[in-house]
């Protein structure tokens, strides 16, 4: 299938392979949450709230020098194409909520918390590929919307490779499209990467090129 | 236990405040005796209520409600199934409504909140007996193949009156609902045509010609009083709720049959006056309710 148009050079939607989707984020849309952000990246919407710092429900789990972030992503029944039957505990929200409370608990600075927990929970309203992008962006705006102390602002982008050519934030018919994908996020201002996964599905050989 | 003025101004607004968390109940009462809320709400108003049809794209009927701060998000996708024996020419409806975590500081994940299953059954008791839908209408070839309605709502934010959302947002999700083409492939199932007809499509038979919304019957709208000594509070937030216990559900269709009443126990016993007034109140919610549903909708037409 010809995901980037060899006469235009235009991907599917349009786009030129280094141009990200429009995005949009909204932050207090959660009435009842300490902060909280709505994030969009093109057709996937995002919501995510923070609740804390506050007591720690779980004693056993209190840490005594710093705050214990947890967090939660779920994925509403009518977010992707077909309707989803289990839209958590299935291993692959668990290992986005781990990823999400990890690349987060690096940048928060926890040690001016103990003895507290911060929850951060994300839930996905419509997914069109970047999901786990849009949550790390989401989360970000939701820790400042409630005031936590933060190193920097962590932000998150994925990236492709498809008809030999390098694209940009892919949406949900080119990330299922077989090609090698890498999530990268960063933190902005101190310009280190707190997050890289790359998956290399069908990829027989791995050519490596080095930006500009 | 009086709050006094403080001598700035400043300090006097947090003595307010911190009577107000201390001290809840005498706060609000002494609100009452006013007939007025802290909100500045007379008592049987309910709060401002948006209905936005169609934030779901990929959903065959959705919409977001927003009754003050409560938000509610629905969705109804379709699916193709084979009816039951004992019903070959109606469709089915599955109703679900989950509060995530991210709607309100008392919902632990992993741990479904209690009331989240309360409303789910009463969502379920009063769409399946009210008639507003006719199961009927979601059969497509009678005894082979029906429609299967997936309603999930979603509370993204919950600050009171959580059933009168829900029930809102069900309401105007399937006013927004279109039937999508279906067409019969060479196995003889059923599948879904999405998007556009390609010319070469147009040999496969369509079972329904074009687009179609469902014919509502009446529709249910509800509304939740508080009941404390002799006052009510119509559509309390969640501070109203946590405070004063014991509340009545009303659910009026739009021609003003009664649907249900729910009043589960609590400290404030009511006499048939009181019930009488929360049904009165009602009846006006109902009207209102009705016209911004049919606001929204027409709306939606002239796009």
């Amino acid at each position: 299938m010809e995901y980037v148009n060899p006469l235009t050079g235009f991907r599917l939607d349009g786009r030129r392979p280094n141009e990200m989707r429009q995005i949009r984020g909204e932050i207090g849309v959660v009435a009842k949450a300490d902060g909280s952000a709505l994030f969009e990246m093109g057709n996937t919407k995002v919501i995510a709230a923070v609740y804390g710092p506050r007591e720690v429900r779980n004693k056993g789990q209190q840490i005594n020098n710093q705050a214990l972030v947890r967090c939660e992503y779920g994925m509403a029944n009518f977010s992707t194409g077909d309707r989803r039957r289990k839209p958590k505990g299935d291993r692959r929200s668990t290992e986005i909520s781990l990823v999400i409370r990890q690349t987060m608990e690096a940048c928060i600075l926890t040690h001016l918390m103990p003895h507290s927990q911060i929850d951060i929970f994300v839930q996905v309203l419509q997914a069109d590929g970047g999901t786990r992008s849009a949550c790390i962006n989401a989360a970000t705006l939701a820790l400042a919307d409630a005031g936590i102390p933060m190193r920097d602002i962590v932000t998150s982008c994925s990236a492709g490779y498809l008809c030999s050519t390098p694209l940009l934030d892919l949406n949900y018919v080119e990330d299922s499209a077989g090609g090698p994908d890498v999530t990268v996020g960063i933190l902005a201002k101190m310009d280190k990467v707190t997050l890289l996964q790359v998956l290399l599905e069908h990829t027989k050989q791995l050519e490596c090129h080095r930006g500009a | 236990m009086e709050s006094s003025e403080g001598t700035g101004g400043l300090s006097g607004e947090i003595e307010v405040e911190a009577y107000r968390r201390l001290f809840p109940l005498p706060f609000y009462e002494r609100h009452l005796l006013e007939s007025v809320r802290p909100d500045a709400r007379p008592l049987n108003r309910a709060r401002d209520t948006t209905i936005a049809l169609g934030p779901v794209a990929s959903a065959d009927g959705s919409a977001l409600v927003k009754i003050g701060d409560t938000t509610m998000l629905a969705a109804i996708k379709l699916e193709v199934m084979t009816p039951s024996t004992d019903a070959p020419d109606e469709g089915s409806l599955a109703i679900e409504f989950q509060m995530p975590p991210i709607c309100s500081p008392s919902v632990r994940p992993g741990r479904p909140a209690e009331v989240a299953s309360v409303i789910s059954k009463q969502l379920s008791d009063v769409m399946m007996s009210s008639e507003m839908i006719n199961l009927k209408e979601l059969s497509l070839i009678s005894g082979k193949a029906a429609w299967m309605a997936y309603l999930d709502i979603y509370c993204l934010s919950a600050d009171g009156c959580l059933f009168d959302a829900a029930l809102l947002s069900a309401i105007a999700a399937f006013s927004h609902l279109q039937i999508p083409l279906v067409s019969v492939n060479d196995d003889g199932r059923v599948i879904a045509v999405f998007g556009e007809l390609p010319e070469a499509k147009l040999k496969l038979e369509l079972v329904n010609k074009e687009k179609r919304k469902l014919s509502l019957g009446s529709k249910p709208f509800s509304l939740t009083c508080i009941l404390h000594e002799e006052y009510i509070l119509a559509d309390p937030n969640a501070e109203e709720e946590s405070i004063m216990d014991t509340f009545v559900t009303v659910v009026l269709d739009s021609l003003g049959q009664l649907v249900s009443i729910y009043k589960p126990g609590g400290a404030a016993l009511a006499n048939m006056s009181t019930i009488k007034a929360c049904i009165a109140l009602t009846k006006s919610r109902v009207k209102e309710l009705n016209n911004i549903l049919s606001e929204s909708l027409s709306e939606m037409e002239v796009d």
